[in-house]
């Protein structure tokens, strides 16, 4: 296939001061859980994008000092020369694959909480930080800012040094540099702070000293969020942002421009339930009008069109992408050899940010099963070994995301003949509803894509509208059966808070329901008013809340928690979401567990409350987003009342089940769990995930020696 | 009562295409085999024929060695028996002819044929092969009331959602549309017991002048592009309108 | 060269196919137009157009179509005639005795025909094959006359008031072995199921905005059109996914695909591109949807949908 010429313009070179990108497409900077400290997934992660063709990709935010340590979240650092040595690792690969390596380098002043250096953080004002609890800063004297300044020298000097070939002098997203920008953090009266020369003279002195300790060997890049949304207090577009592109354009190589402080930096990493893609053109274009140098830009960018339109009109240089990429590493190659069809579009869940927000575990990613695990499970996503058993043929009952992806790597691996079998008219399980919900719409694409693969594949057939008894699936006639049912909310209130069901609940009468009732069964509820009791914790409680509420309910959402939809505030979501359900008159009522529903009310008690005073709420309707539960019957009869030896006698090796039916989790988790069956699939007990690479170091005869020998040194001579 | 269903192994080409050397044709490379959409609605609507009036379902197809696979398909949806004839020109005549040659010897109660097949579009074999046959006919049912004897009230699909209700004397050969029924799948046993039945292969008589012959083929220029309306929003309307009315008439 | 066109109607009318065979058959030499019915005298003039030089009748029994009895008639046709090419529209209809005719007469013989011409004394077909993807030239050694099933939409329908002579040939009844009893109108769905719907409204990224999706529902409303979408609209929640066309939503093959704002994306052109007639309104001219389109107008997609809804 060829590529579109329309695309043409993506595949351009440009010079990026002392460098060239081969083509437009750069992964800006963004987070893995990996740092500095685990070398190994850090560079296979970032070298399969350069293999996919990126031109340029970026370490995360990468910590200049001790000072500046993000624990509990994880960034990368460059302190010393044992980050040298390890980041290097990945400057070489990027290398081998024709890409540009590039360095953020990072201090998070008052922002980073420093919970493993116990060092303390310099900033601007003493302000304590609008994004960690308990954070202060020392507010920095005239020394203090020569030392801050000279930090970003050194760390840039050692980053030349590992091998990058860009550097950043990084203030978005409302960390140092930009801190001193911004009135809202900047609070000074001296020369650094007060008029738009001041507040900007941090920032230009840094990227001088900077540019000229390795402008020669590396470019520089500056990257700026162009509006904070803060109003007059925040860095603003024109008050600040364009005059100071005009004050330093000379300096800068290239411009990375993004939205957004940090405290809702969703506003930048926009997820698709409030923002399409291009979210920030308009910005990237006003600074695109001024400078003179490249400028690039995220926007959650999937679509080729829109990217090549993005540069035709002279809005961007550079497509930047961090989701995308993750979702679809090889997003580049396939643009560039037509293959439109086979590119894994990201959905903008932001389940990957949601894990750097937890604090520590690698990312993961909805759509893409191998993210995270191209060193620890060597998992590469556009190449499958054949299996060593694959002459043999597979069933998969359920075609939900998990049963999706199992089909669909046992097709790629060489299965002999694959039958992926659905009850419904159409593959998707319970991700042909939840897209419905709103704003989810591009979740479609879990389904989109996949689906496409799967009829691509001559040894997988989709067999829609047949539900498969246990004597069928024994029957059936393949030798592997895997199962992938799903799962369903429970009817009868059962729920992770007390752990028992609550007295009335029951789905089956007209009056109450579940979201899969609602949503895939077109359940309707009578009467004005609903309560929604949520203890699941992510989108489905308040989701159908908001569904409800538009509808024109009067909405009652419910929850044992301190808040609706916690997870919500790990993907970004939870703002807008909360302006969302507060514009809609949703009423929100943590901390109340229901003890008893009756028609026309609910009977709640607050948890904290030790008299147990009961609160009525007017209820014509009830949703119970309580909890999940597996749909496990069919499963449970195969390998309990027919047994595996039956099985075995009516041919079927080997029974496995892998997503919801197994346990409920996040869809992300549940196309992992299809994923990593298939690839295991010819171990020697595919049920039982193999081992995966832990970056860690052990303990051997000689450090320990060492180690002891320093540690006496250290008190030799010491009192007691 | 006996059913007999000509089916067709069709190729199908992707998004890539390359010709033999002599033109004539693509290259099979490039060409994927599938059993024909319409076929797979003939053969269930044979096999709910079956259900209801017992008897015997036959598959046959005018094709290669390759083509079997088609055969098998059938035969793992539940098919009885499976016939190839081999040795006949690829259009739709020499194809009836081959096939009549087989059918003739079967008694068929009804011979059901797809409409068309997705790689050719001739919708003209089926016909063909009744006259050959001398049978009656009718062409593009999308209903059939049969009883196992005596005349079948089938329905036609016209242009533009109309439906011709016909009476048609039995034996007969009609030409089945998609969507008449649901075709059924086939499971892993079944498919696996298809491939070990043994398909009767017989050689066509030869003989007869073909349809057609192709003396070229190629990818036709991207220029044969829409017709583009000129004028007003008005006048462009009313182009469109004048195209739509036709069309759906 | 003699052509020799078969009419085609239905309850009492001429279907336009009729007409664009007059075209393409007035292309090849003088055309006679046979009209075989129940009272093919009514019809006469229907068919009696610029570039027909002759007009035969042929009386049937049955009151619509019947293949045995077209059959019949067209071969007696053939015979008192003996034209040189003989031309039907691709339809339903032709389907039942074309081919049974061709091969009785042992005449050269191809359906779904686009293009026609002469090389010399021979007929040159061209017809696509490989669904559309590839066209062939097919020739017919041998045969002393030729079939052609012709596409319907591809030529334009004859126009013009034509002087034809006219006469009847009268046909020997034969047994009608499949015999017509009635017309039934289809009965329609309540559930949105587009890939039944004859006639699709398309719509796409070039309508803005939500608010928009309203007029081009009013717009589908009128003209008796099912509402489709591609994919950007779904993903953006507009429309549910029932409504999708495209290789991740349903494959459509109405009989008019009329699309407002449709770039035409690879996945989307896989879903409909076998449409019947489809027609394209979208202000890109570089669109890739005009490739597959018989008809385009680059437009604004606001004022044509205004204009239509008041044709409508």
């Amino acid at each position: 296939m060829a590529r579109d010429p329309k695309h043409d313009i993506l595949f351009e070179p440009i010079q990026i001061g002392p460098k060239v990108m081969k083509n437009r497409f750069y992964q800006v900077p963004h987070c893995n859980g990996f740092g500095s400290e685990k070398p190994f997934s850090q560079a296979y992660f970032r070298a399969l994008k350069a293999e996919g063709g990126f031109a340029g990709v970026a370490t995360e935010y990468c910590s200049i000092s001790p000072e500046s340590d993000d624990t509990h979240r994880m960034s990368a650092r460059i302190w010393d020369d044992g980050d040298i040595k390890n980041l290097s690792l990945m400057c070489d690969m990027l290398h081998e694959r024709d890409a540009l390596a590039a360095c953020e380098l990072w201090y998070g002043g008052p922002h980073a909480p420093n919970m493993e250096s116990r060092c303390v953080a310099r900033g601007p004002s003493q302000i304590p930080s609008d994004f960690e609890f308990l954070t202060y800063a020392i507010e920095a004297d005239k020394d203090d800012i020569r030392y801050l300044q000279n930090l970003y020298v050194e760390a840039a000097k050692r980053a030349r040094t590992a091998g990058f070939d860009i550097v950043y002098v990084y203030g978005s997203h409302s960390y140092l540099p930009q801190q001193f920008l911004t009135p809202f953090y900047n609070h000074r009266t001296d020369e650094y702070g007060g008029s738009f020369e001041n507040r900007a003279r941090f920032w230009r002195e840094t990227i001088e000293m900077v540019k000229e300790a390795v402008g020669d060997d590396c470019a520089i890049c500056v990257r700026m969020s162009t509006d904070m949304f803060l109003g007059e207090a925040g860095t603003q577009l024109k008050r600040d942002c364009l005059p100071f592109v005009e004050l330093v354009d000379h300096l800068v190589d290239v411009w990375d421009i993004n939205l957004s402080g940090i405290a809702e930096w969703g506003e930048d990493a926009t997820p698709s339930r409030f923002y399409p893609q291009g979210r920030a053109l308009p910005w990237q274009a006003a600074v695109k009008a001024i400078s003179k140098k490249p400028v690039l830009g995220v926007g959650r960018w999937t679509n080729p069109d829109m990217m090549a339109e993005a540069i035709n009109e002279g809005k961007l240089d550079i497509i930047a992408t961090c989701r995308p990429s993750t979702s679809d590493p090889f997003l580049p190659k396939k643009i560039d050899e037509g293959r439109l069809d086979d590119i894994r579009e990201c959905i903008g869940c932001n389940v990957c940010i949601s894990r750097w927000e937890i604090g520590g575990p690698p990312l993961i990613c909805t759509q893409n099963a191998t993210a995270g695990e191209e060193y620890r499970r060597g998992w590469h996503p556009e190449r499958f070994t054949k299996a060593a058993n694959a002459d043999n043929d597979v069933l998969v009952v359920g075609s939900g995301p998990a049963g999706m992806e199992c089909a669909m790597v046992l097709g790629k691996r060489g299965m002999r003949r694959v039958h992926l079998v659905e009850a419904q008219d159409d593959m998707g399980g319970t991700m042909r509803w939840i897209p419905e919900l709103p704003g989810l719409g591009e979740w479609a694409r879990i389904v989109n894509y996949r689906k496409i693969q799967l009829d691509k594949l001559k040894n997988v057939e989709f067999i829609p509208n047949m539900k498969l008894s246990a004597k069928d699936v024994a029957e059936y006639g393949a030798e592997i059966v895997i199962v992938a049912t799903g799962s369903y909310w429970s009817t009868d209130g059962l729920n992770g808070a007390s752990h028992a069901t609550i007295d009335g609940a029951d789905a089956s009468l007209a009056w109450q329901a579940t979201p899969d009732q609602i949503m895939g069964e077109g359940k309707e509820l009578a009467g004005d008013s609903v309560v929604v009791f949520d203890n699941d914790g992510y989108y489905t409680g308040v989701s159908m809340a908001e569904k409800l509420a538009m509808e024109g309910k009067k909405v009652t959402l419910m929850t044992p928690l301190g808040t609706v939809g916690p997870y919500m505030h790990f993907t970004l979501e939870a703002p807008n979401q909360h302006r969302r359900l507060h514009k809609l008159g949703v009423e929100i009522v943590p901390y109340h567990l229901p003890s008893r529903v009756e028609e026309g009310m609910v009977v709640a008690t607050h948890i904290y409350d030790e008299d147990g005073h009961e609160k009525s709420f007017a209820a014509d309707g009830v949703v119970w987003v309580a909890q999940r539960r597996s749909n496990e019957a069919l499963f449970r009869e195969l390998k309990d009342s027919i047994g595996l030896e039956q099985l075995k006698a009516e041919g079927v090796d080997a029974l496995y089940r892998i997503g919801d039916c197994e346990a409920p989790r996040l869809t992300a988790d549940a196309v992992f769990s299809g994923h990593r069956l298939a690839r295991e699939i010819d171990s020697a007990d595919p049920s039982i995930p193999l081992p995966f690479k832990r970056e860690r170091r052990m303990v051997d005869a000689e450090s320990v020696t060492r180690e002891k020998a320093e540690y006496e040194a250290m008190y030799a001579g010491a009192s007691s | 009562m006996r059913t007999v269903v000509c089916i067709k192994q069709v190729l199908q080409l992707g998004d890539e295409v390359e010709f033999t050397d002599d033109g004539l044709d693509v290259d099979p490379e490039y060409l994927d085999p599938a059993l024909n959409e319409w076929d797979s609605f003939a053969t269930e609507e044979a096999l709910q024929l079956r259900e209801r009036l017992g008897g015997e379902v036959v598959v046959v197809t005018c094709g290669p060695k390759q083509s079997e696979a088609a055969l098998r398909r059938c035969l793992a949806m539940g098919a009885d028996r499976a016939i190839r004839v081999e040795g006949a020109g690829r259009d739709p005549f020499s194809v009836a002819r081959a096939l009549a040659g087989v059918v003739r010897g079967e008694s068929a109660d009804l011979v059901l044929c797809g409409v068309q097949s997705s790689d050719a579009v001739q919708a003209a074999t089926g016909t063909a092969l009744a006259e050959l046959l001398d049978l009656p006919r009718a062409a593009v049912i999308t209903r059939l009331d049969y009883s196992g004897a005596g005349t079948a009230v089938v329905d036609r699909e016209l242009e533009g959602g109309l439906i011709d209700r016909v009476e048609v004397e039995t034996p007969a050969v009609l030409t089945i549309q998609t969507g008449i029924n649901e075709p059924r799948y086939a499971n892993l046993r079944a498919i696996k017991q298809a491939e070990q039945v043994e398909i009767d292969v017989r050689s066509a008589a030869g003989g007869g002048t073909p349809a057609y012959r192709i003396r070229k083929m190629f990818v036709p220029e991207r220029g044969e592009g829409a017709e583009m309306i000129d004028g007003s929003p008005a006048e462009i309307a009313a182009r469109i309108a004048s195209i739509v009315k036709e069309r759906l008439a | 060269m003699s052509v020799l066109v078969i009419a085609e109607h239905l309850r009492g009318q001429v279907r336009d196919v009729t007409r664009e065979l007059i075209t393409a058959g007035r292309e090849l030499g003088p055309v006679t137009v046979a009209v075989i019915g129940q009272e093919p005298g009514s019809l006469v003039d229907a068919v009696n157009l610029d570039g027909v030089a002759e007009i035969v009748t042929v009386t049937i029994a049955a009151g619509e179509f019947e293949n045995d009895a077209y059959q019949a008639a067209v071969e007696a046709l053939i015979a008192d005639r003996q034209p040189r090419v003989t031309l039907l529209g691709f339809t339903v209809n032709s389907m039942a005795y074309g081919p049974a005719a061709a091969v009785r007469l042992g005449l050269g013989f191809a359906s779904d025909v686009h293009g026609v011409a002469l090389d010399g004394d021979a007929v040159i077909a061209t017809r696509s094959f490989y669904g559309s993807k590839v066209s062939a030239e097919l020739d017919f050694p041998g045969a002393d006359g030729v079939m052609l099933l012709l596409r319907p939409t591809v030529w334009a329908p004859a126009e013009g008031q034509g002087s034809a002579s006219v006469s009847s040939l009268e046909v020997a009844a034969v047994p009608s072995r499949a015999r017509h009893r009635e017309i039934v109108e289809a009965t329609t769905s309540s559930d949105v199921d587009i890939t039944q719907a004859d006639f699709l409204l398309s719509i796409g990224r070039g309508i803005g905005d939500k608010e928009n999706v309203e007029m081009f529902e009013e717009l589908a409303e009128k003209m008796g059109a099912t509402l489709s979408v591609s994919r950007p609209l779904v993903d953006a929640g507009w429309m549910p996914s029932s409504r999708q066309v495209g290789q991740s939503g349903k494959t459509v093959k109405p009989t008019v695909y009329l699309a407002f704002g449709i770039s035409g994306a690879v996945q989307h052109l896989a879903g409909m591109k076998t449409s019947g007639t489809i027609i394209a309104v979208n202000t890109d001219p570089e669109a890739a949807i005009f490739n597959v389109a018989q008809y385009g107008a680059k437009a604004d997609l606001f004022d044509v949908a205004e204009e239509l809804e008041k044709l409508f």
